[in-house]
């Protein structure tokens, strides 16, 4: 459900659920946390994009439906939440592409990343109040992102932007103009990245996590806030009507 | 009153005054002199009964930033100065940031790392469509440490994130256009026009009202902590310091190498 391959000190990542538009199951995200923490510490960059018609349409919604013990949830949002820490964390700079799609959870993937493309048309956003679930798992690092006006916004609002509009608020930093080439320019990205001299490159990256650090230091607060929903009546019932049953 | 050849300049005109960095030979690259009579000006601006400050370049160039000659090992001879450069431009951001009177940086021409980062611990940035900005120092294996706490508050934290990782520059419009600067004139004839509308404006206000104002600012975002500025310094200096860094300096000092 994950490729990982490395060439010349570029780590290159692609979610492979295409079926299913990569959402995310516990499977897939046990399997991006373990490639991600066997990167060698040598790199230069990492790119993170999706392989199918979408980046990532977020959590697997009718696996969380068939667990009305919430269990299935409070798994994906531990292993999202740890995922986008230990990205943030790497001292080397994390390039993801959005094409198509980028919603909940996959949105929230964008916290762990220091340079965000997606194509022109892509929507983004934060659904999930909708069916009972909290993105407050995302708001430390959305605040670590963006305005935080900005950031209140799409956290509370369900409505999906197109990334030209994402483009304006800072969520996204560049524009591509079609959905085929968001992996061939990330990866021009990181090369361009990794021709630099390495040392100012980490610092720089380290030094911004630190000036960072008031609003990440709370990521254990939002998951937390995440995972105390889950599983309970509100949700149980928005996730069944979604699946109609 | 200053002299036409005097590092910085200061004038004042009614409640303006305009501080000029005035090394155009070398587009206004901060040395040690420069900033010891940029860190002096300020200090003489505290008593001014000026309510708005221009903080604009002489000749072409606002502020190329470093004296890329004075850190470069080879040339200088003497690996202490861009300690010393850091931490006195690590302090004169902060002297600036904290002047209880709202300052206005005019880029007239090319801000460059140290030197756009001066422009982001302004209040207010203007710029012409064609001036050239950013943050080049990953380029140059250097680390924009000390100014990276002024351009986090000036952009927001990920578009700042992506500006220095990106390295480069920008045009003076796309500056515009992720917040660097707060207003563009259409050509660079126009800035001073452009400026001095901007800084009439500013001077209308009351006085206390704008230094209240601006001083609460500064408390909520927490401006008036050194201890990140300062940190930034020591950080930048020893990745100055790398013979990586060294390297590619002096690759770019010396292109024909």
């Amino acid at each position: 459900m994950i490729e990982c391959s490395i060439e010349n000190k570029i780590a290159s990542i692609a979610l492979n659920r295409p079926d299913k538009r990569n959402a995310m199951s516990p499977e897939m995200l046990d399997e991006l946390q373990s490639a991600i923490d066997q990167l060698p510490d040598d790199l230069r960059a990492i790119t993170l994009t999706g392989n199918g018609k979408t980046f990532c349409a977020g959590f697997d919604l009718k696996r969380c439906a068939a667990d009305p013990t919430g269990e299935t949830m409070r798994s994906l949002l531990s292993g999202l939440s740890g995922i986008v820490s230990t990205l943030r964390s790497k001292p080397f700079p994390v390039i993801l592409g959005v094409h198509g799609a980028a919603v909940a959870g996959g949105c929230a993937l964008l916290g762990g990343a220091d340079i965000v493309l997606a194509d022109r048309n892509a929507k983004l956003g934060y659904p999930v109040v909708k069916i009972g679930v909290s993105p407050a798992v995302s708001a430390p690092f959305m605040l670590a992102s963006i305005t935080p006006g900005a950031a209140r916004n799409r956290l509370i609002d369900t409505e999906l932007i197109n990334a030209t509009r994402a483009h304006k608020i800072g969520l996204v930093h560049q524009l591509v103009d079609s959905p085929e080439h968001v992996r061939s320019k990330a990866q021009q990205i990181a090369e361009q990245l990794a021709s630099k001299p390495t040392t100012g490159v980490r610092a720089t990256k380290v030094w911004l996590n630190e000036i960072g650090a008031p609003m990440t230091n709370h990521a254990a607060e939002g998951l937390h806030a995440s995972l105390a929903l889950a599983g309970n009546d509100e949700e149980c019932t928005r996730l069944a009507e979604l699946w109609g049953n | 009153m200053t002299k036409t050849n005097d590092p910085i300049l200061l004038s004042v005109d009614g409640p303006i005054a305009t501080l000029t960095i005035n090394r155009p030979d070398a587009r206004n690259a901060m040395s040690i002199e420069i900033l010891d009579a940029f860190h002096a000006a300020i200090d003489d601006l505290q008593s001014s009964d000026a309510h708005a400050l221009v903080i604009t370049g002489a000749g072409r160039a606002f502020c190329a930033g470093m004296d890329l000659k004075a850190v470069l090992v080879e040339l200088s001879g003497d690996p202490s100065i861009g300690k010393q450069l850091l931490e006195s431009l690590a302090e004169l951001t902060l002297k600036l940031r904290s002047l209880p009177i709202v300052t206005v940086a005019s880029i007239n021409g090319a801000a460059i790392g140290g030197g756009c980062g001066l422009a982001c611990v302004c209040d207010v940035a203007v710029t012409h469509a064609d001036a050239k900005l950013g943050f080049p120092e990953v380029d140059l294996g250097l680390c924009p440490a000390v100014i990276a706490p002024w351009v986090v508050k000036k952009l927001g934290p990920g578009v700042a994130r992506n500006a220095m990782l990106m390295g480069g520059v920008m045009s003076g419009s796309e500056a515009h256009a992720i917040g660097l600067v707060d207003a563009l004139a259409n050509a660079r004839e126009e800035l001073p026009e452009l400026t001095k509308q901007i800084a009439e404006r500013l001077a209308t206000g009351g006085a206390k009202a704008l230094a209240a104002t601006k001083n609460l600012l500064n408390t909520i975002d927490g401006s008036l902590d050194p201890t990140l500025v300062r940190k930034g310094a020591e950080l930048s200096a020893s990745v100055l310091a790398t013979p990586e860094a060294q390297a590619a300096l002096s690759a770019r000092m010396n292109p024909s190498k």
